[in-house]
């Protein structure tokens, strides 16, 4: 049995620094077999933690990006039409034995079709990452990212493989899950998602972390870099979420400020530091003048 | 156990989070699951198994609070499972807490009965559905109502009863004198929302209509690519797509002191649709006529209202003057309208018996693909007093009474979906319609023309007409 405690443990060894809340929803998904919907703004870690989730658990990641028309050839299964017309080029000779037998058309009509679902059989099933992870031998981890990016349709096509971990196929009938995939959606709420999908996954919302949180994920990823740097510049981005940006920095945007300061080997947060380095924070051109003039108004 | 779940569960309705039974039924097993040392993290167990939306998160917390603390101050050392058998004891015979919730109506007594006291007569005699609101006309009260899904609440009027959706936000606020002018989070994340459903049902219709646009010329080389493991047999074809064009809107807004309710929340919309789809060029006026398309894309909404509110953009002491903004429309900015906008018109068509100008509307006419009036008074009051809307509406294709913020969304939307179908391959333009007339039916006819006796404005046979 895996508690919450052992979660956050086992994901900070991964290099994923849980709170109560990530830990529990985990906890209850590996128990309860049901989907998490990640919400939260971009770059807070909503990836990461199913990369983390699958590392750690050694569970293989089957990841699924949705964009804007995806479908079930995309997403599902997807029949080889070139391999099954391979197929009937390379068996003609065989065919035509098998059929030469037939007195008459009807009759090799009816023999052929008798065979017809050789053709249509898993042998030429194309598997897409949905029905790939249904379908591993191990408990693989599932991760269906930027769901709103996807149509309504395709949220419609999740329903079933999301509730009863089994895909419809016309011609083969229902395929269930061989071991229930952990699975875990990611959202940036750029589009409503409809109640049906939520109500069926455990909700999650991941916002900016808490100071001590953050000055951890930094220290677990860059350990060399000194702590009062760290605190000190996670306290200058929390300030910085707060002026109204565009684009306001997130944990990505963190970990990638640390990662630059580490390599110019900055010792003290400077509005020079700052000035040469606020294109790592800040993404437009407004958001740059705001945090540049933060910084000289904070730090001299 | 099972009992405190459902009780809480049934606190969060009350509060107006939707929770589905299965929902709860998945909050029992979490609780269950974790056992007696996860039962520290029991508030997280239930919101993820019980919240479905961030705004929601926020309430729950407030629920959860107070549901649980009337037992923290029996014991305050008592830990969560020792809380929740204190609670289920305690709530024995303890029918009537969740009526006693604060914050909540109480005379409206169970919801349920009010459903029953319905009668099939009532729905038919709209005249006193109609009376229900009297104040409506005068701008005391707007109701604020999401619309819920086509067909499933065929509602005879805005009501509160219908608790599917349970954001339902009265506005009491007076005519001018207390009106705060900016806008609370509330109306403005009911917007967003109101909004975002117009948008996806307009995104669903137009996505269908994209896929029989595609009958145009074959595209060759797509067509190669496409069916290249086909080995070039073109079992797949790809076709030329057409252009589609961005609808263009220009909405002229009375900012004047009678119809400063409705304008408000057209200014909201207006800004939430602004760069979702459209372009949108928006004036206010009173007497004189400005306009805000730049503010209404860069400002905060309610630093915009507040500006108007000043007097700073119109001058709002002066009496509305119909006639007069025509003539300064036409002059300042009808020559360089491009590309067919289509025009609405909110205001009263109150004109202080002032020149009515109204061939001047006739010329918007040519320069517009279609022409909206919207007006907040009821059809009855049209001929009464200083109203020339029986002048100005015989020159608009319609002429609308909305009175409500669903009334507004539902109208904007209706136009879209013409403007759309304006544009249209002939098999869309068809269904487009027809979704259009199914949506009309549904919901709107009720209150909108049922109500009022219908909103055209009179023919008049000496006058141009355009229907």
């Amino acid at each position: 049995m895996i508690t919450e405690q052992k979660v956050k443990e086992f994901l900070q060894t991964g290099g994923y620094i849980a709170d109560d809340a990530i830990a529990t929803a985990v906890f209850l998904a590996l128990h309860m077999e049901k989907p998490i919907l990640i919400e939260g703004p971009p770059g807070v870690g909503k990836t990461g933690l199913a990369k983390a989730l699958s590392e750690a658990l050694d569970f293989p990641l089957v990841r699924l990006q949705c964009y804007e028309g995806i479908d079930e050839g995309k997403a599902l299964y997807d029949w080889e039409y070139g391999k099954q017309l391979l197929y009937t080029q390379l068996l003609r000779t065989q065919l035509d034995n098998y059929l030469s037998v037939s007195a008459d058309l009807r009759e090799a009509v009816e023999r052929l079709s008798a065979e017809e679902s050789l053709f249509f059989s898993e042998n030429f099933l194309v598997q897409r990452p949905i029905l790939r992870s249904f379908l591993s031998e191990k408990r693989s981890l599932l991760l269906i990212d930027e769901i709103d990016r996807s149509d309504d349709e395709f949220e419609a096509l999740l329903l079933e493989c999301l509730s009863d971990f089994q895909v419809s196929i016309p011609e083969l009938g229902v395929i269930a899950a061989k071991r229930k995939p952990l699975t875990i959606l990611t959202s940036n709420g750029t589009r409503m998602i409809s109640d049906a999908l939520r109500r069926r996954c455990l909700y999650l919302y991941i916002g900016y972390p808490e100071l001590e949180r953050e000055v951890a994920i930094v220290r677990v990823k860059f350990p060399d870099l000194c702590e009062v740097l760290a605190r000190q510049m996670v306290e200058f981005l929390r300030k910085a979420r707060e002026l109204n940006l565009r684009k306001p920095p997130s944990v990505s945007e963190t970990l990638d400020w640390a990662q630059v300061l580490s390599i110019l080997k900055a010792t003290q947060l400077t509005p020079e530091v700052v000035a040469n380095t606020v294109g790592v924070i800040a993404k437009h051109q407004t958001d740059l003048e705001k945090v540049t003039a933060l910084a000289v108004k904070e730090l001299s | 156990m099972e009992r405190i779940i459902v009780r809480f569960v049934a606190a969060l309705r009350k509060s107006g989070i939707r929770v589905s039974p299965s929902e709860s039924l998945d909050a029992v097993q979490a609780l269950a699951l974790a056992g007696m040392e996860g039962r520290r993290f029991s508030r997280q167990l239930l919101r993820l198994t019980l919240v479905k939306n961030v705004h929601d998160i926020e309430l729950f917390n407030e629920v959860f609070n107070r549901f649980f603390n009337r037992f923290q101050s029996v014991d305050p050392d008592l830990d969560m499972p020792d809380l929740m058998d204190a609670a289920v004891i305690s709530m024995e015979g303890e029918f009537n807490y969740l009526n006693q919730l604060p914050g909540e109506d109480h005379d409206e007594g169970p919801l349920l009965k009010l459903d029953s006291d319905i009668a099939p007569e009532d729905l038919q005699d709209l005249k006193s559905l109609h009376e229900i609101d009297p104040d409506d006309s005068d701008g005391n009260e707007i109701v604020v109502q999401m619309k819920g899904y086509r067909g499933k609440a065929k509602a005879p009027r805005p009501t509160r009863r219908y608790t599917q959706n349970p954001l339902t936000i009265e506005l009491n606020k007076s005519n001018g004198v207390e009106r705060g002018v900016t806008f609370s989070p509330e109306e403005q994340a009911e917007m967003q929302d109101v909004v975002s459903r117009m948008m996806l049902r307009l995104r669903k219709d137009m996505r269908r209509m994209k896929n029989n646009q595609n009958r145009g010329k074959l595209h060759v080389i797509k067509t190669i690519q496409k069916n290249y493991r086909h080995d070039m047999v073109p079992f797949q074809v790809a076709l030329r797509r057409k252009r589609r064009e961005k609808p263009r809107l220009v909405v002229l807004c009375d900012v004047s002191f009678s119809v400063s309710h409705a304008s408000r929340f057209m200014l909201l919309l207006l800004h939430t649709l602004h760069n979702q789809m459209l372009d949108v060029r928006s004036f206010i006026f009173n007497r004189e006529v400005a306009e805000i398309t730049e503010m209404l894309a860069n400002m905060p909404v309610n630093d915009l209202m507040e500006t108007i509110d000043k007097g700073d953009i119109v001058d709002l002491d002066e009496n509305s003057s119909f006639g007069q903004v025509f003539l300064n429309f036409k002059k300042r900015y009808l020559e360089n309208l491009r590309g067919r906008p289509a025009f609405i018109i909110l205001g009263d068509a109150r004109n202080n018996y002032d020149e009515a100008n109204d061939w001047v509307l006739d010329e918007i006419r040519e320069k517009a693909r279609y022409m909206l009036w919207l007006t907040p008074e009821d059809h009855d009051t049209w001929s009464r007093g200083d109203c020339l809307m029986e002048t100005y509406g015989s020159y608009c294709d319609k002429v609308e009474v909305v009175k409500t913020v669903q009334d507004l969304s539902l109208v904007v939307e209706d136009l879209l979906r013409d403007i759309y179908a304006d544009q249209a391959h002939p098999l869309d333009k068809k269904r487009l319609l027809e979704a259009k007339a199914a949506e009309i039916y549904d919901s709107k006819d009720y209150y909108t023309r049922g109500a009022s006796g219908g909103s055209q404005p009179g023919f008049d046979p000496g006058r141009r007409s355009h229907w």
